[in-house]
């Protein structure tokens, strides 16, 4: 597994990038973060006591080196709005955030992948063709309008859930993945449409290609050439649009934390911006960015299990 | 005579996926009895796939309807069911298709894809079972080593095992009839040579009767005993092949006879002039101690850490092409003839040693006229673009050059308004040779440009080359595995084998005394005694 291992590497270069990069941003953004602490305070030798003792006098690289070595050891450092380790501000949020994004992802397989299937299996038909303009409208509606469309339904006609009311994965994890299947529905939705049509146009070309011929001339069933030979050969195309869909279903979350009232990632994101808490913000891109850099590389190795000609030729 | 296995009467094919229903097989007949090979020739678009793929069951789509009736085990298999047509389909009758490249599962391992038709057929016998027979299989169809191809994925294959593995796959049943829908079209002749061998062996050893369905009347008439003539859906001639081949009863035969570029006969292209001129005229290009490098091209940032392999695939080469002459590079696939001509054309840089070529950028013609083409363009657009690149401002020049070169390559300018689709094979190579000539260059590359083509429109494109080579004293670097077609055209011919040249000489000379083993197989290949 020598192409693991050098995706290893590469993997941790990138995120190495991202980290400095969004480090560099908030060093050289306007606005002295001693002097947000301080709020009202201005009071030059506080303020410069204060930058002093939270390492800001430092130059750049030494500082960034820093914060480095902590951010590896867990601690992501304080909240300056709060106050308090930002580890453990976030700690409460990622998997609430996690959760959400699983459950979306596992809805979108769960809806696409047999409907693609069928969708295809039955090309030109009735069915097929009122799908296709299905999946158009849908893959239109964003999420945070399917999201209030879906509150309003479920929530406030049918009462299936409690709009607002998010239980916390602490008291009851049932209780959480619970409120979070209405949100995740919204988030899997657009996705689903997508992956639906790029699953049905993947096999489609498939069904042309010489060997499902072949595979036919063997005497073998429809659903065997089907599961057996194209279904894998059309997986290519929608593994990669998958990996994209997961790093986009992370901050896709932060607008639907708004809708459903979920205290995820997404709205510490937000509330982080607004009070200019940059140690929060910047831990929580370099997570984001964690999570798009390792999806990208899981869609790698998936990819090349699936297709040997990717690592043979 | 021995029994008959399969009949086929009337048979009629409609497509009906336009408003009007399109016949494209009229009244198709055929018997074929046990243990006979039977040829069925034509041109693309004859009818002869068709034909062969309604009787493997093949046509299914809806909007394909078929009458008449395919008699095989006493049943029609036009009415039956699609369980019951299953049970024959790889068991009684198996195929092989015209490529090989694409005609197997790319993501399954080869043994997976030999022992399909065992595990559908007959799931009661065990693995172990089916894996011993896919062996005995394999190495029965000449692969050298069974055991490791077995776990092979296609894309490790070249394309003549690949045939060989088809052709494995296709025998696990012990059929009695195999179809082989142009099964060498894609290979090179010493490939080409070899299936048929193997074919003819499975036919002799196994008694399965084969319908061999080609284009190339000189293979129909080396495996076939009976040939069918297929033109535009119906069957114009049918009968012995020795009987077609000595008195062709329809102009159409003679035709396709005539189409089979004859060797140590009259030459269609014909020398520019003189032997003398041609070696006193000056070099259109000079090729030194030319090493040509296959490069891996790698993706992703690992690429840059890592060290560029590259291993020469044209070793030490050298030879030199004068005004007016046609010289050919001859050899089998992978030989590394079109990496050499990527070099002279200047597509690759990964090479050491010298090209000289004074004058105007050599042209290239490819092998494939479909996707050489821009589709999106149209024949006045494509012809023009050489002119737009060379700077010619003037569009009155521009439209008058146009003209002039439709004229030359034998085209009408009504086409000039077409888009590559709605022209045939021969007119868009037609088209290709004329865009290339555009910038009037000293040097043609022709790649393999006519294998793709139907054999009567191959010896008008070889004509054409002949006539402008004459016209405008062009030099031609003419790729081949095909010797017959470069007897035809060229006067000097290399022969390459593994990156380097094994033979060299004038045509005739090279042709009536053979020096290298190589050569003489490739002759022997073709067909071609001397």
């Amino acid at each position: 597994m020598r192409y693991a291992a050098r995706k290893i590497i590469m993997l941790v270069v990138t995120v190495l990038a991202i980290s400095f990069v969004v480090f560099l941003a908030f060093s050289v953004i306007p606005g002295d973060p001693a002097l947000t602490i301080l709020g009202g305070q201005t009071d030059p030798a506080r303020v410069e006591a204060l930058r002093e003792q939270m390492g800001l006098n430092a130059p750049l690289p030494v500082r960034y080196v820093r914060w480095l070595r902590s951010f590896l050891a867990g601690d992501f450092g304080m909240s300056y709005r709060y106050s308090v380790p930002v580890s453990r501000l976030l700690g409460e949020k990622i998997p609430i955030t996690l959760i959400l994004t699983l459950e979306s992802f596992l809805f979108m397989l769960l809806i696409s992948i047999p409907l693609g299937i069928y969708s295809a299996r039955h090309a030109g038909g009735r069915a097929d063709r009122a799908l296709v303009i299905l999946n158009q409208i849908i893959m239109a509606v964003p999420p945070f309008f399917s999201g209030i469309l879906i509150t309003f339904f479920f929530g406030m006609l049918l009462h299936w859930f409690v709009p607002g009311g998010y239980v916390s994965w602490r008291v009851s994890l049932s209780g959480c993945v619970g409120y979070l299947v209405f949100p995740a529905i919204a988030i899997a939705l657009p996705k689903s449409a997508m992956v639906v049509s790029i699953l049905r146009r993947s096999l489609l070309k498939e069904a042309r290609l010489d060997y499902v011929r072949t595979a036919y001339s063997r005497g073998s069933r429809t659903n065997y050439v089907l599961y057996r030979h194209m279904l894998r050969n059309a997986m290519g195309p929608v593994v990669t649009f998958l990996g994209m869909a997961a790093a986009d279903m992370v901050a896709g979350s932060i607008i639907i934390e708004q809708v459903f009232g979920i205290p995820g990632l997404g709205r510490a994101l937000l509330t982080a911006i607004a009070n200019r808490d940059y140690p929060v913000v910047e831990a929580i891109i370099v997570l984001i960015s964690v999570l798009v850099v390792a999806s990208g590389a899981a869609v790698d190795l998936i990819c090349r299990r699936l297709d040997p000609r990717i690592s043979l030729d | 005579m021995s029994e008959r296995i399969l009949e086929v009467s009337d048979l009629n094919i409609e497509f009906h996926d336009h408003s009007l229903p399109e016949t494209v097989v009229y009244d198709f007949d055929l018997t074929l009895h046990e243990g006979e090979i039977v040829g069925i020739v034509g041109e693309s678009g004859s009818g002869k796939s068709m034909s062969a793929m309604a009787i493997a069951g093949l046509l299914s789509r809806h909007e394909i309807r078929k009458r008449g009736q395919i008699l095989y085990d006493g049943r029609n298999l036009l009415d039956c069911d699609r369980d019951t047509l299953r049970r024959y389909q790889g068991e009684d009758i198996a195929v092989i298709f015209q490529e090989p490249m694409t005609s197997l599962d790319p993501v399954r391992r080869i043994g997976w894809q030999v022992e399909e038709s065992v595990r559908l057929h007959h799931p009661e016998i065990p693995a172990e079972r089916r894996r011993e027979m896919a062996l005995r299989n394999l190495a029965d169809c000449g692969l050298a080593d069974p055991e490791k191809v077995y776990r092979q994925y296609p894309s490790q294959l070249s394309g003549g095992m690949r045939q060989r593995v088809m052709i494995a796959a296709a025998m696990m049943g012990n059929p009695r009839i195999l179809i082989a829908d142009e099964p060498t079209t894609a290979l090179d002749v010493l490939v080409q040579e070899q299936i048929i061998e193997l074919l003819r062996r499975i036919n002799r050893e196994r008694g399965t009767a084969i319908l061999f369905i080609s284009h190339d009347l000189s293979l129909v008439r080396r495996l076939c005993s009976r040939v069918l003539v297929m033109r535009e859906g119906r069957i114009v001639e049918a009968g012995p092949v020795e009987d077609i081949f000595n008195h062709p009863a329809e102009d159409y035969t003679r035709a396709l006879i005539r189409a089979i570029p004859r060797v140590f006969s009259e030459k269609r292209g014909g020398e520019a002039e003189g032997e003398g001129t041609a070696a006193a005229a000056a070099p259109v290009l000079d090729v030194e101690h030319l090493d040509v490098f296959y490069q891996e091209s790698g993706q992703g940032i690992g690429e840059l850490f890592r060290r560029k392999r590259a291993e020469p695939v044209v070793k030490d080469i050298s030879f030199s092409l004068r005004r007016g002459e046609c010289l050919a590079l001859v050899g089998g696939s992978g030989c590394g003839k079109s990496t050499l001509a990527r070099a002279v054309a200047g597509l690759t840089r990964s090479y050491t040693g010298t090209v000289s070529r004074p004058g105007v950028q050599p042209q290239i013609i490819f092998q494939d006229p479909y996707n050489s083409l821009n589709p999106m363009h149209t024949v006045r657009w494509i012809l023009e673009e050489p002119l737009r690149l060379t700077g010619e401002k003037n569009a009155r020049v521009r439209e008058k050059r146009i003209l002039s070169m439709l004229e030359k390559v034998r085209l009408s300018p009504e086409l000039l308004g077409r888009y590559p689709s709605q022209l045939s094979g021969g007119q868009r190579q037609r088209v290709c040779i004329g865009s290339a000539l555009m910038q009037q260059p000293e040097l043609l590359i022709a790649d393999e440009p006519v294998s793709a083509l139907d054999v009567t429109i191959q010896a008008e494109i070889l004509e054409l080359l002949g006539e402008l080579r004459r016209e405008m004293a062009l030099s031609v670097l003419f790729i081949s595995h095909d010797l017959r077609t470069v007897y035809q055209l060229c006067d000097t011919i290399l022969v390459m084998e593994k990156g380097e040249i094994v033979e060299r000489g004038a045509v005739d000379e090279v042709y009536r005394r053979p020096r290298s083993k190589y050569t003489k197989a490739l002759l022997r290949a073709a067909g071609i005694s001397s």
